[in-house]
């Protein structure tokens, strides 16, 4: 038996590091200094780590929906469209987790696909951190869009508290862009109205505060896949009083600085049998529309 | 008249208004002059009201950009040379080269009609072009004997130079085109009350009272279905062509013994050139004229193929896809080709690339151009462009000069 003693380096600046606790940007949960996703509300610390870097703290806006109505491929496709410009609004991903979401959406609709679904735990979605460059502004401004679940978000709007990382984002996100399916409210779809009245609600408590001035923050209400029920496109606000009234008379009395948008990035779709997966919506082609409008008007109606 | 009796009691209604003031101010009695005020207030809001009832005020003029050209008067002569005038303007040009009528024709006719074929149409050679289903190209084992996709042959077939402008499709409705029920299908004939313009008449949908927006002249017409295109087709004497006519003439696939055709990915050549198609992010972001974006012309002399606007073709959509990937839609839908303005992805605007629509769809990126069989026209014609594959190409080369290069 050997008495010879193993010398091990106690490494104090790790322990220094371990006793500085770093915020979630989004929570405000203390983290370890080495976390990956928050231990509250699973968002990611890469956000926190990049805005601490920063002289400007990046703004928050939300994207929300009901399961399907096209929240990936909105997202996807508009930091595509705007990555892509040479001119108008531009955008540039931080961070490579950013640009995860772009290239599955798009990457899928390329080979008419549409991209899978999100899951509902946090930990697995994507969200996009970018620089925004705004026409006639000189300083880009930073911003934070997480691709949220569906199901999730109805989860929270059922039973508050039940996923943090919404509540949280939704309480500080300057503002929100909602999306309903507009083919499913044209064929006669109530629960879509429904949701999206539930959700005008949920986020009208958050905003309750009149003395912050919160009600006034920007809503952008997006009827996606409108290419399937053109006269959407012809007149939003009119679809929305027509076939939506509810959610229509929400907006009206609760969020004066709303507008109505229509958009669509598939052309047509159609059903087919695919092996194992049973019968799946697939785009035969890709023509978006409608999709910089809402996030440009969201953003003009931000103060910087 | 009816003007000046109204000013005429307006005045005297407003005197009288201010005699009451006047009186009121005599006898020192505010509250007469508050009613003498207020009358008068109330006999001009009344006014006011009556001329906005009647359209007098508060109506812009109509601009000019959405004034209707002036239509002309057509012809009531029964003379046949007035009536071939008349078709020739219109672009009907191929039903006077119908083997029944061109042999009652005199012969100067015959040669204008020809003309104005060999000026408006590009000719594409018969032989076989394969037709791939979409996102599949070249694979390995891909073979002669064994191809992906299917070898189909294509006769000899005159395709329009450019889409059908709104300019064209205006003779169309003009001359009663969407009255006229032998042009259309049967089973269309209840739904024709709904394919009308902004303003309820016949015709496009994105048009107004009967005409296309002004400055749009020279743009391919959209808005319009399967069953308008096919219609229009019908009464210019062509049709619309089919998938292995439109592939053909934009692929131009060389034959090559032994070998699977030699086929082009885009009319230009293999590889995407963003300068020479209007899609997503290389034009302006909206339809362009047909006259735009020419070096994007197929070998043959058929322009605009990849770009601006889809167009329908007569064949069903789905025709090509392997049958274990067979798409279901609410309606069948018809093929389109091409790609739009706003396609977004450069491999969705191949010329092996089909997409599908409702045949009643009228969207804002899907026009069309027509195609005419060679075999259906006079002998005379048909013999001038030769049979030969290779003796109209060579023939088309020399025509075109630009092409025979490319070749």
């Amino acid at each position: 038996m050997s008495n010879e003693k193993c010398v091990l380096p106690m490494e104090s600046y790790r322990l220094a590091q371990y006793s500085v606790q770093v915020p979630c940007y989004v929570c405000e949960g203390p983290n370890t200094f080495d976390a990956e996703l928050c231990r509250h509300c699973q968002a990611p610390m890469a956000l926190a780590h990049q805005a601490n870097t920063q002289k400007v703290r990046p703004k928050m806006i939300a994207v929300v929906g009901s399961a399907g109505s096209g929240k990936t491929v909105y997202l996807g496709m508009l930091t595509d469209m705007l990555s892509r410009q040479e001119d108008g609004l531009q955008l540039l991903a931080r961070g490579a987790f950013s640009i995860t979401l772009q290239q599955n959406t798009v990457s899928a609709l390329a080979h008419c696909r549409f991209p899978d679904k999100t899951p509902a735990e946090p930990d697995c979605w994507h969200w996009v951190h970018c620089q925004v460059r705004m026409p006639g502004r000189r300083q880009p401004v930073e911003l934070i869009v997480p691709d949220m679940a569906g199901e999730s978000v109805h989860a929270e709007i059922e039973h508050p508290h039940t996923y943090p990382v919404i509540r949280s984002f939704a309480e500080k996100c300057c503002g929100v862009i909602v999306l309903i399916d507009a083919a499913r409210i044209n064929d006669g779809d109530q629960d879509q109205d429904f949701f999206a009245m539930k959700l005008l609600s949920y986020l009208s408590e958050l905003y309750g505060d009149n003395k912050k001035g919160r009600e006034k923050r920007p809503l952008a209400l997006m009827f996606t896949k409108a290419d399937r029920c053109e006269e959407c496109f012809d007149d939003p606000a009119g679809f929305a009083e027509k076939k939506a009234p509810g959610m229509w008379q929400h907006c009206r009395e609760r969020f004066p600085n709303h507008r109505f948008f229509a958009a669509g990035v598939a052309g047509a779709c159609a059903t087919v049998a695919a092996f194992g997966e049973g019968d799946i919506v697939v785009p035969l082609r890709i023509e978006p529309r409608g999709i910089v409008e809402p996030f440009q008007w969201l953003l003009e109606q931000l103060k910087w | 008249m009816h003007n000046s009796k109204s000013i005429l009691i307006r005045w005297l209604l407003i005197s009288g208004v201010f005699a009451v003031a006047w009186l009121g101010l005599v006898v020192q009695n505010w509250g007469i002059v508050a009613i003498a005020a207020g009358g008068l207030v109330y006999v001009m809001a009344r006014s006011k009201c009556t001329r906005a009832a009647a359209g007098v005020e508060n109506k812009p003029p109509i601009p000019s950009e959405t004034r209707p050209p002036a239509r002309e008067k057509e012809p009531t002569s029964n003379d046949p040379g007035d009536l071939v005038r008349q078709m020739m303007r219109q672009g009907r040009y191929p039903l006077l080269l119908r083997k029944q009528i061109a042999a009652n024709l005199e012969a100067h006719q015959v040669a204008q009609a020809t003309d104005a074929l060999e000026e408006d149409m590009a000719l594409t050679p018969a032989g076989e072009v394969l037709l791939r289903p979409p996102h599949s190209g070249p694979e390995v084992g891909d073979s002669a004997e064994n191809p992906t996709g299917r070898l189909v042959r294509v006769e000899l077939v005159y395709l329009d130079r450019y889409p059908v402008t709104n300019r064209e499709f205006y003779e169309f409705v003009a001359a009663g085109g969407y009255g006229e029920m032998a042009l259309w299908e049967q089973e269309i004939l209840p739904g024709l009350l709904d394919f009308v313009d902004r303003s309820g008449l016949p015709g496009p949908r994105f048009w107004r009272d009967g005409t296309y927006p002004e400055g749009q002249d020279d743009r391919p017409v959209v808005g319009i279905n399967w069953y308008e295109a096919s219609a229009y087709a019908r009464w210019i004497g062509k049709r619309l062509p089919t998938d292995p006519e439109w592939v053909k003439a934009a692929c131009w696939p060389v034959t090559v013994p032994g070998a699977l055709p030699l086929q082009r990915k885009y009319p230009w050549g293999d590889s995407m050139d963003r300068s020479l198609a209007n899609i997503w992010g290389s034009g302006p972001g909206q339809i362009v004229p047909v006259t735009q974006f020419t070096g994007g012309m197929s070998v043959g002399g058929v322009y605009g193929l990849i770009g601006n606007v889809w167009e329908w073709t007569a064949t069903p959509f789905g025709t090509w896809h392997e049958s274990q990937a067979r798409f279901e839609t609410a309606v069948p839908m018809r093929s389109i080709r091409g790609g739009a303005f706003d396609t977004y992805f450069d491999n969705q605007a191949t010329c092996q690339f089909q997409s599908g629509e409702s045949p009643v769809g009228r969207k804002h990126n899907i026009g069309f151009r027509c195609a005419v069989g060679a075999c259906d026209l006079t002998p005379r014609q048909a013999a001038s462009t030769s049979t030969q594959p290779e003796e109209a190409v060579a023939e088309l080369a020399m025509a075109s000069g630009q092409g025979s290069q490319r070749l």
